[in-house]
């Protein structure tokens, strides 16, 4: 066999990227294809000498180079070093049916195809290892050098061909997300237009009006909003369609949020004509959620329920701790508006979905807002449902789950199955000096988060989720598992650190407070579990009576509640 | 109105505001609106010609679109930042893009603030009031 057979077939008509698998030569050449492209490498992985000389024999002629490993923690340290063209796995590695060491394999190495070369000729094995993403199945007893050859072939052109698609599917992910942000982009542009013009006239900044003409420039106004509205839940349907949603999520008080969206949406619910009544337990544990997207949500239900509520009905909101479901609060916005029919409840959360009662003819939006909604409940780990009877209302759910101090901690303050001895709660508070700009504030803040960040050991301090604080100014706690001494150094790193921040020296002061955790002390008595539960609740407390007092010096005793530090120029 | 005679009382020596924006309609309505608040303003429309007037015109704050023909905003604010002269004004961004790409990137940048078209009124003058006050944006060398 020469070079120029190799090169080609030999038939006039048939040219190199002509050659298919009709052409006797098809397989030679092709051959020489992956050559040229990638040197063609196989790693057989099998624990049966016999296997070795089995795969050369059968691909002498092919001048494959094969190399033969014998475990599978051996074929993983050869994945790092060179990528194969092909691997040859024998199944029976690592457990019966080889799906652990099929899954290892892929996970090293995604991008390499992989061929099952086993003795058993099962058919229900194989169409699982196809499943799991092999390219093929080769039975050992009947593979033949043609055979093998043309399963590796396929099995590289196969693979190619797969990672091309998926390829092409991101490509065109992205090319959706970046022409949606460009679109709603070039929409809101004439929409601020519209904006600036109907608010100019409105406010009589050109002249007075007439009182019909002002109710005329109203409607737009409205529809403005309604458009502004639409623009905004499309680029976030398509932001929960990638997983690109953002949640924040905080300790926060969820009755505070509850009022603050009722509150928000009592002028819809007075311009309805419909009453608004808000229920909450008396005692509310802290929620763990972001505050922003809580709200939105919350806001979205009620204005849903205020919309769906004829006049002088009744949309209640209420939250609650239910006793059957301990960690997590239930909260529900419930009206008296017309019911969802029974056939339309599951498509109620479904994109695009739009209520064929709506009052308001086509001016409901786009039908996503409970998508979204529903999607950012379960990115905070709740869960979203309806309940709903026609002609008497309807009801939506959702949970979200409780602030756990307990679960935070115990990864810091256990060590080697049993509890460290001192603890100590470090606060770090930053204050804007004059009233908080947008966005150079929060920027400050960020800014010092990271920075604090670099100041703990990782294995030992814990930064609290941040909470929910009036007003801009900021409050980080750490929880270090630490004693006094060592405290103080890590106050004093702070210091340094986020002390030395410059937009935070122009712009707002920083103080650094410490108070140990008493009473952590090891009892025979407790388990583990009861004294991480302990002091998490003197963590909470502690830092509920520093919310409740405004300053948290008031109540500190303790030496390093001294060291403070105050930064403002 | 409230607004209006608010803006009055507050500011007793008229602070000048550039608006640069490449949509000259929006630009004229800006102006309308914070002229209407006892502002002074002036317009720039690109990049270039920003960095040219506010260097001339010496304004105590900047509205700046981000999607600008000759230099686009970044541009404009990495520019503010090299001239000392320009380097204290505070800038508050007005942009149509989207706030969870661009917000902390303008703010990095040396911008005060940032806010997505259309920005509420109120609030936007609110932000435009607080950062005259202050004097000094916060990117700036100068304490307040």
């Amino acid at each position: 066999m020469n070079e120029s057979e190799l090169m080609h077939c030999g038939m006039e008509e048939c040219r190199w990227a002509g050659c298919g698998p009709d052409c006797p030569n098809f397989l030679r050449k092709g051959k020489r294809g992956i050559k040229e492209e990638i040197p063609a490498y196989i790693l057989l992985v099998t624990d049966k000498p016999g296997d070795a000389d089995l795969v050369r024999l059968r691909l002498v002629d092919s001048k494959f180079r094969v190399n033969c490993v014998s475990g599978l923690s051996e074929a993983l340290v050869c994945l790092q070093l060179e990528t194969p063209t092909l691997i040859l796995l024998d199944p029976s590695l690592g457990d019966k049916d080889g799906t652990r060491a099929i899954r290892r394999i892929m996970e090293t190495a995604p991008s390499v195809p992989v061929v099952i070369l086993s003795g058993l000729d099962d058919d229900e094995m194989a169409v699982k290892a196809v499943r799991q993403g092999c390219q093929d199945y080769l039975v050992k007893s009947e593979v033949t050098c043609k055979h093998m050859e043309r399963s590796i072939r396929y099995a590289v052109e196969r693979k190619q061909l797969m990672q091309a698609l998926e390829a092409t599917r991101k490509q065109q992910l992205d090319f959706k997300d970046q022409f949606l942000s460009h679109v709603s982009h070039e929409l809101r542009t004439p929409l601020t237009c519209i904006y600036q013009y109907v608010t100019l006239l409105l406010d009589g900044l050109a002249g007075p009006l007439e009182p019909n003409q002002m109710d005329h420039l109203r409607a737009v106004l409205k529809s403005v909003n309604q458009l502004q509205a639409m623009i905004r839940d499309l680029l976030e349907a398509t932001r929960a369609d990638s997983g690109k949603l953002r949640v924040e999520q905080r300790c926060i008080e969820i009755r505070e949020l509850v009022q603050q969206a009722a509150e928000m949406m009592r002028p819809t619910a007075v311009e309805g004509r419909v009453r608004l009544e808000v229920k909450l337990d008396q005692s509310m544990p802290l929620v763990y959620a972001d505050p922003d997207r809580t709200l939105e949500v919350l806001i979205n239900l009620i204005d849903n329920a205020i919309k769906f509520t004829p006049p002088e009905g009744l949309v209640t909101v209420k939250a609650s701790t239910v006793e059957t479901d301990p960690s997590a609060v239930y909260l529900s916005v419930c009206d008296s508006g017309c019911g969802i029919p029974r056939e339309a409840l599951p498509k109620v959360f479904e994109r695009l979905y739009q209520d064929p009662n709506a009052v308001d003819g086509n001016r409901n939006g786009l039908g996503l807002g409970l998508y979204i909604a529903r999607e950012i409940v379960t990115m905070q780990g709740g869960r979203m449902w309806v309940a709903s009877e026609p002609g008497s209302g309807s009801t939506f759910s959702f949970t979200l789950p409780f602030y756990s101090m307990a679960k935070l901690l115990s990864p810091v303050i256990t060590y080697q199955g049993r509890m460290r001895e001192d603890i100590v709660l470090v606060r770090v508070d930053l204050t804007p000096l004059s009233k908080a700009l947008r966005g150079s504030w929060k920027e400050v803040c960020q800014r010092s988060l990271e920075l604090l960040r670099r100041c703990i050991y990782v294995d030992r301090d814990l930064i609290l989720p941040p909470m929910e604080t009036e007003g801009a100014s900021q409050t980080f706690f750490v929880v270090a598992s630490v004693d006094l001494n060592k405290a103080n150094i890590l106050m004093e790193r702070i210091r340094e650190q986020v002390g030395g921040l410059a937009k935070l020296k122009a712009s707002g002061t920083l103080r650094v407070t410490a108070e140990a955790i008493p009473g952590v002390r090891v009892s025979e008595s407790r388990t583990l579990e009861q004294q991480v539960w302990g002091v998490a609740d003197q963590v909470t407390e502690l830092i509920q009576r520093g919310r409740q007092r405004g300053s948290w010096n008031e109540t500190s005793r303790n030496e390093v509640g001294k060291g403070e530090l105050q930064n403002a120029n | 109105m409230l607004t209006e005679r608010r803006g009055l009382e507050a500011s007793k020596s008229r602070s000048k505001i550039m608006v640069v924006d490449d949509d000259s309609d929006l630009r004229q309505a800006l102006s309308l609106r914070l002229r209407a608040n006892q502002f002074e303003t002036i317009g720039a429309c690109d990049g270039y010609s920003a960095i040219a007037m506010a260097l001339k015109e010496k304004p105590q704050l900047i509205i700046l679109d981000l999607g600008l023909p000759a230099g686009d905003g970044f541009v404009v604010l990495k520019n503010f930042q090299q001239y000392p002269a320009l380097a204290g004004i505070p800038v508050i961004v007005l942009s149509a893009r989207d706030p969870e790409a661009n917000e902390r990137r303008t703010i990095e940048a040396g911008a005060t603030a940032f806010f997505q078209k259309p920005a509420d009124n109120e609030e936007l003058l609110g932000v435009i009031r607080a950062c005259l006050q202050t004097g000094w944006g916060w990117g700036g060398d100068k304490p307040s």
